[in-house]
């Protein structure tokens, strides 16, 4: 067995150690935008720097060696934004954030606000569904939902992923 | 070879995760669906390099790590995105009618109260908050875990709304 990873791939390992200290620079700078484009900005740059590694790095590139890199890199690129989406869209680590920030106990109602700082949860409730919309998922008329062929087919979809994930 | 037998592993990893996904819940395991991931994905790993060391005579450790990971991770992300997604609830909720319809009202007043007390379960039942009298406060294990979270949001420039920037 040979445990030494190829060239590119070890490129591959490198920038994928890489990105999430890349995030934390473009953390830093304000012209990257919000936590999404930031993300998106890091995950292309990753991608350049390992093109650029492909042709920079001495010797003969092999096919197998560049492809394992790109699966390396692709999986560290899913592992981050699964993490990352947590912290920014996680909704049940907010609440624990939201409780711990008020420092006091709450009841329901109290947490409900204290979660959408001073809102409610007709505002959250209006946010993603404004993604579902978005999405051209739902439409909403006459103050009811419904969803669109498109919500249908996505609905069947997330059915199917449920049931072969073991997810019921 | 190598890759193929990464992607041998990776579909015995797809078979696996959702029959103890099954198991746990019908037997009542108290372990949760991320760890069971985890321990399919080492499992599944483990079998992978044994095959590997078998039946290929170069056997190149990183490539089938490579594409092993890949869609295992490609698996996680699936998985992720239908476990408990509040707009995918929503979306699911809609289309389960019989009429496909659901007043707005309904999903404002009824639909995400009712996740928002799931959550809170969830929290309860991972030790992370405790119910006092008839108000919640978070137990020295939440606190701890909120801490943490801060942290990484602050340095990775994330907001702690979980709400989504459509401005992006």
């Amino acid at each position: 067995m040979n445990m030494l990873p190829g060239p590119a791939q070890a490129a591959a390992i490198g920038l994928s150690a890489a990105l999430p200290l890349l995030l934390l620079c473009y953390a830093r700078i304000a012209a990257t935008g919000g936590s999404g484009r930031r993300f998106r900005l890091g995950s292309v740059s990753i991608l350049a720097l390992y093109a650029i590694a492909c042709l920079a790095l001495p010797g003969e590139r092999h096919f197998d060696d560049v492809l394992g890199g790109l699966f390396l890199l692709a999986t560290a690129m899913m592992f981050c934004y699964i993490l990352f989406s947590l912290l920014a869209w996680g909704f049940t680590l907010t609440l624990l954030t939201a409780l711990v920030k008020a420092e006091r106990p709450l009841n329901l109602e109290q947490w409900a606000v204290a979660y959408m700082q001073g809102g409610d949860l007709g505002s959250f409730t209006h946010n993603r569904l404004k993604l579902l919309v978005g999405a051209g998922m739902v439409i909403v008329a006459d103050g009811k939902l419904a969803p669109t062929a498109k919500g249908v087919a996505i609905a069947r979809l997330v059915k199917l992923v449920r049931l072969s994930t073991g997810l019921g | 070879m190598s890759f193929v037998v990464g992607f041998l592993a990776a579909i015995t990893f797809a078979l696996l995760s959702p029959a103890l996904q099954l198991m746990a819940r019908t037997r009542g395991w108290p372990v949760g669906a991320v760890t069971l991931l985890a321990i399919a994905a080492a499992l599944t790993h483990g079998l992978g390099v044994t095959l590997g060391i078998l039946v290929v005579p170069q056997f190149q450790y990183w490539d089938a790590a490579s594409i092993f990971g890949f869609c295992v991770m490609g698996y996680v992300f699936a998985f992720g995105a239908v476990y408990k997604s509040v707009s995918l609830e929503i979306l699911l909720s809609v289309v389960d009618r019989p009429e496909r319809r659901a007043p707005l009202s309904d999903i404002v007043e009824r639909q995400v109260p009712d996740l928002f007390q799931g959550r809170i379960r969830n929290l309860v039942d991972g030790g992370l908050v405790e119910p006092v009298n008839s108000r919640f406060v978070a137990t020295p294990a939440g606190r701890k875990m909120a801490g943490r979270v801060g942290r990484l949001r602050r340095a990775f420039g994330i907001g702690d709304t979980s709400l989504y920037d459509f401005s992006e």
